[in-house]
C-alpha cells in the first residue's frame, strides 16, 4: 500500500514539475515575443533613420565595452583570476589621456591637420604604455606572490588594488567629474539619413584594428602560442621551456593596452571622467566577458557589443532608468540556458 | 622582496591611520556661556561648489555678531559630502552629533532636499531648529498626494515643527522655469530628463506639469541612474527626433547635470535649462566648449546684489571671504538663515529670563519671526516652516564673462 502511494505521489510530482517547466518555457517565449513586438512598434513609430542612428551609437558603446571586456577575459583565461583592478586601469587610461592631451599640444575645438593625427596617436601610444606598466606592476605586486596561495587570496588583493587605484585617482583629480577635452573635429557624414560623427568612426576603427591585431597576435606569434599553452596547462608549458612569469606579465600588458585605448575612447565619446568610473564600467565589461564566455576572446568582443546594443537600444526606445535591470535580467536568462556564455568558456578543465 | 615590501606597506598604513587620527582642537569661553550655531552643507568635492557659499555666508553672520545678549556665539561646520557628493546618511550622522552637543541651539542647512529628508526626523525628536537656505523639495513641508514620504512621517506629531526654509519650493522653481521657457524663450516643445533623485525628479515633474498646462509639449521624458549612465546621446537623439527646441535637466552638477550639454555637440544645440543645482562652476566645466549663452538656471532665492542697500555688506563679506567658491548663489541666503537664527536666539534668551534658552524656546522664537528684513528678503514663516514670500531669480551663462549672469527676478507667493 505504502509503495503504491509513494509511486502515485511521485507520478503526480513529475507531472506537476513537467507542467510548471513547460509553463515557464511558454511564459518565457511569450515574454520575449511581447518584448520584440513592443520594440517593433517603437522602431516603426520612430522610423528607419532613427533606428540606424541608435545603431551607430550602440556600436560605439559596445566597442568600448568590448575593449575592457577583453582584458578581463584574457587574464581569467590564463590564471583564472578576476582582475577587479582592470576597470580602474581603464579609468586610469581615461584620466592619464585627459592630462596628456594638453601636454601633447591638443586642445578643444582646434584646427585639424596631418600633424594633429600624429599628436593624437602619440597620446594613444603613451596612454596605452602607461596603463600597461601599471597593470604589469599590479600583477607583480599583488598577484604573482600569491600565485600558489589559496584562490581567495588573490581575489582579495585584486579588490584591494581596485580600491587603492580608485583612492589614488581620487587624490589625483579630486572627487568631481573631470571634463575630457573634446579634441576630435566636429565633422560628420550622413549615411542613409543617420549621422556618423568622427567620434564614432574613431571608436570603430580603433576597436577593429586592436581586436584583429589581438586575434592575429594570439593565433600567429610565438608569445601568443605561449599564452595559449600557459592557459591550457601551466606546468606542462613550463616543462616545455615557456617562461610562465613573462607570459603572464605579457597577458596583463596586452589587456591594459586595450583598456587604455578604451579609456581614451570613453573620454573622447562622452567628454567626462570621474575617479570611480572604473567600477561601473568594469562591472558591465566583466558581465560582457561572462556573457560571451569567459576566457574566450571572441566571446568578450561579442559580449561587449551585445551589451552595448542592449543598453543603447533600451536608452533610445524605452525608459533609461531600467537599463541596468534589463541588462542583468538578460544576463541571468542567458546564463540559465547557457551557463558557459554565448560562445562557451575557454578555460581548461583542472 | 616580500619582507621589506610588507614592512613598507605596514609603515604606509600606519602613517595613514596617524594622519586620519589627527584631532581638531578649538573652543573658548564667554561671559554667560557659549552658544553654538551649527552649519551642515556638502563642502568637499564636486558639491563644494554649491555648499561652500552658504557655509561661508552663515560663518560670516556668526563672526560679525560674535555675541548675543552676553553669550558668546560660535559656529561649528559639518560636511555632509561623501566622495564629493551630498549623502543623506552622513547628514543624519552629523545631526546626531549636533543633537548630542547641548551647546548647539540651531542649525543652518542642509543644502540638499534628500539630506533634509534624512535629517529632519533626527533634529525633530530633539527640538533642534534647522533653517535651510536652499531646500526646495515641496514634500518636506507640504502634503501633496504624490508625496512619499509625507511631511508628517518625518516629524513626531507630539513635537512642534522644527524645520524652516527661506527658499521657494520646487512647486515654484520648476513652474517658474516653464513660464520662462514659454514666455521668454518661446519654446513649445521640450525634452525633460532627471537624475531620479528627490530633488531632480521633483523639479522635473513640476516643470513638465506647468509646461504642459501652458500649452507646451514634453516630447521626451527620461529618468537616469546617473551613477552608471554616461552616454546621453540616445536621449539627445530622441529629443532631436521629436523636434525638441529645448532641454530641461532636473539634476545637479554632482549628478552629471551638464554632461548632456557637452554631448549635445553636433546633435542638438538648443537652450539648456535647469534648476539651481546646475548653477555653478562645475556645470560650466562639464559643459566644455558647449558652455554658451544657451544655458539657464533658476535660483530659489533672491540675488542679494540686486538690492543696492546690500553693497556694503557684500563688499565687507568679500574682504573677509575672498575665495571664489565662498561667493555663490546661496551665500547670502545662508547668511540670512544664520541672521534669523541669531535674532531668534536673542528673543529666546529674553524669554528664558536672560539665561541659556532651551532648544524648544529657540524653535518657538524662529516660528514667531515676523517681517525680519534681511539681505535677500523680508521673512516670516507659515505653520509649515515655509517663508510667506519668496523670490525666484533667473541666470544665464555668459561666455564673455566666463560666469553666470543675472537675468531677472520676481517675487512668488506660496
Amino acid at each position: 500500500m505504502g509503495a503504491v502511494g509513494e509511486a502515485i505521489r511521485r507520478r503526480r510530482s513529475d507531472l506537476r514539475s513537467g507542467l510548471t517547466g513547460r509553463a515557464l518555457d511558454v511564459g518565457l517565449y511569450v515574454l520575449i515575443l511581447a518584448f520584440l513586438f513592443l520594440l517593433g512598434t517603437r522602431v516603426i513609430e520612430h522610423g528607419p533613420d532613427y533606428l540606424l542612428q541608435i545603431f551607430f551609437f550602440a556600436l560605439a558603446n559596445g566597442a568600448i565595452y568590448a575593449l575592457i571586456a577583453l582584458g578581463y577575459t584574457m587574464v581569467y583565461g590564463i590564471i583564472e583570476l578576476i582582475n577587479f583592478a582592470h576597470g580602474d586601469v581603464f579609468a586610469f587610461g581615461a584620466f592619464a589621456s585627459a592630462s596628456l592631451i594638453p601636454l601633447f599640444g591638443l586642445s578643444e575645438g582646434q584646427v585639424w591637420g596631418p600633424f594633429t593625427i600624429l599628436q593624437l596617436l602619440a597620446v594613444f601610444v603613451v596612454t596605452m604604455l602607461l596603463c600597461a606598466v601599471l597593470n604589469v606592476s599590479i600583477e607583480r605586486i599583488a598577484y604573482r606572490p600569491l600565485r600558489h596561495a589559496p584562490r581567495l587570496a588573490p581575489l582579495i588583493t585584486a579588490i584591494g588594488m581596485s580600491f587603492f587605484l580608485e583612492g589614488a585617482m581620487f587624490l589625483w583629480k579630486g572627487p568631481s567629474s573631470v571634463h575630457y577635452p573634446d579634441v576630435l573635429p566636429d565633422l560628420s557624414f550622413t549615411i542613409l539619413g543617420a549621422r556618423v560623427g568622427v567620434k564614432e568612426i574613431t571608436v570603430w576603427i580603433t576597436t577593429i584594428v586592436l581586436v584583429v591585431g589581438l586575434a592575429l597576435f594570439i593565433d600567429r606569434s610565438r608569445l601568443g602560442k605561449a599564452m595559449r599553452a600557459t592557459a591550457q596547462d601551466r606546468d606542462a608549458a613550463q616543462l616545455m621551456g615557456i617562461d610562465i612569469d613573462r607570459t603572464i606579465a605579457a597577458t596583463f600588458f596586452i589587456g591594459a593596452v586595450l583598456a587604455g585605448a578604451g579609456g581614451i575612447m570613453y573620454g573622447l565619446s562622452y567628454n567626462t571622467a570621474v575617479f570611480d568610473l572604473g567600477f561601473s564600467a568594469g562591472l558591465v565589461a566583466f558581465t560582457a566577458a561572462v556573457f560571451g564566455g569567459i576566457g574566450n576572446i571572441y566571446g568578450a568582443a561579442i559580449g561587449g557589443l551585445v551589451l552595448g546594443l542592449i543598453r543603447t537600444f533600451w536608452d533610445g526606445y524605452f525608459d533609461s532608468a531600467w537599463s541596468d535591470v534589463v541588462i542583468f535580467a538578460i544576463l541571468i536568462m542567458v546564463l540559465v540556458f547557457r551557463p558557459t556564455g554565448i560562445l562557451g568558456m575557454r578555460v581548461p578543465e583542472k | 622582496m616580500s619582507k621589506r615590501f610588507i614592512r613598507g606597506l605596514g609603515l604606509l598604513l600606519a602613517g595613514t591611520f596617524l594622519a586620519a587620527a589627527c584631532a581638531q582642537g578649538g573652543g573658548a569661553g564667554g561671559d554667560k556661556g557659549e552658544i553654538i550655531i551649527a552649519t551642515n552643507f556638502p563642502t568637499s568635492g564636486a558639491d563644494r561648489a554649491s555648499g561652500r557659499g552658504p557655509e561661508a555666508g552663515a560663518n560670516y553672520a556668526v563672526q560679525t555678531a560674535a555675541t548675543v545678549k552676553g553669550f558668546k556665539l560660535s559656529v561649528k561646520n559639518y560636511d555632509d559630502a561623501v566622495n564629493g557628493v551630498h549623502d543623506p546618511q552622513k547628514g543624519a550622522q552629523n545631526f546626531t552629533d549636533m543633537v548630542n552637543n547641548s551647546k548647539i541651539l540651531g542649525v543652518v542647512g542642509p543644502f540638499n532636499s534628500n539630506v533634509a529628508r534624512a535629517t529632519i526626523p533626527v533634529a525633530n525628536k530633539a527640538n533642534l531648529v534647522m533653517i535651510s537656505p536652499s531646500n526646495t523639495n515641496e514634500c518636506l513641508t507640504q502634503d501633496f498626494p504624490y508625496c512619499d514620504p509625507k511631511p508628517a512621517a518625518l516629524r513626531d506629531a507630539s513635537q512642534p515643527n522644527n524645520y524652516f526654509r527661506i527658499a521657494a519650493p520646487d512647486t515654484v522653481q520648476g513652474p517658474a522655469m516653464a513660464d520662462f521657457a514659454i514666455d521668454t524663450l518661446k519654446i513649445t516643445k521640450i525634452a525633460v530628463w532627471s537624475d531620479n533623485e528627490t530633488f531632480g525628479k521633483g523639479v522635473a515633474d513640476n516643470f513638465a506639469k506647468r509646461f504642459t498646462s501652458k500649452g507646451g509639449t514634453v516630447v521626451v521624458r527620461q529618468d537616469f541612474d546617473t551613477k552608471t549612465t554616461s552616454d546621453f546621446k540616445p536621449f539627445l537623439q530622441r529629443a532631436k527626433d521629436a523636434g525638441a527646441a529645448g532641454i530641461y535637466a532636473g539634476a545637479t552638477s554632482a549628478t552629471k547635470g551638464c554632461i548632456p550639454r557637452a554631448q549635445s555637440k553636433g546633435i542638438l544645440d538648443v537652450p539648456y535649462l535647469g534648476p539651481d543645482g546646475i548653477g555653478d562652476s562645475q556645470c560650466v566645466k562639464d559643459a566644455g566648449d558647449q558652455a554658451t549663452d544657451k544655458m539657464y538656471f533658476t535660483n530659489a532665492a533672491a540675488d542679494a546684489s540686486q538690492d543696492a542697500s546690500n553693497k556694503d555688506l557684500i563688499d565687507a563679506f568679500k574682504k573677509a571671504f575672498p575665495q571664489k567658491d565662498d561667493s555663490g548663489a546661496y551665500t547670502f541666503p545662508g547668511y540670512d538663515c544664520a541672521k534669523i537664527l541669531i535674532d531668534a536666539i536673542g528673543r529666546a534668551i529674553d524669554a528664558a529670563g536672560g539665561n541659556m534658552p532651551t532648544r524648544k524656546q529657540v524653535l518657538q522664537a524662529v516660528q514667531d519671526t515676523k517681517n525680519l528684513k534681511l539681505s535677500t528678503g523680508t521673512y516670516s514663516f507659515d505653520k509649515n516652516g515655509d517663508p510667506t514670500s519668496a523670490t525666484m531669480a533667473f541666470y544665464q551663462y555668459k561666455p564673455s564673462k566666463s560666469d553666470w549672469d543675472f537675468v531677472k527676478q520676481f517675487g512668488v507667493g506660496q
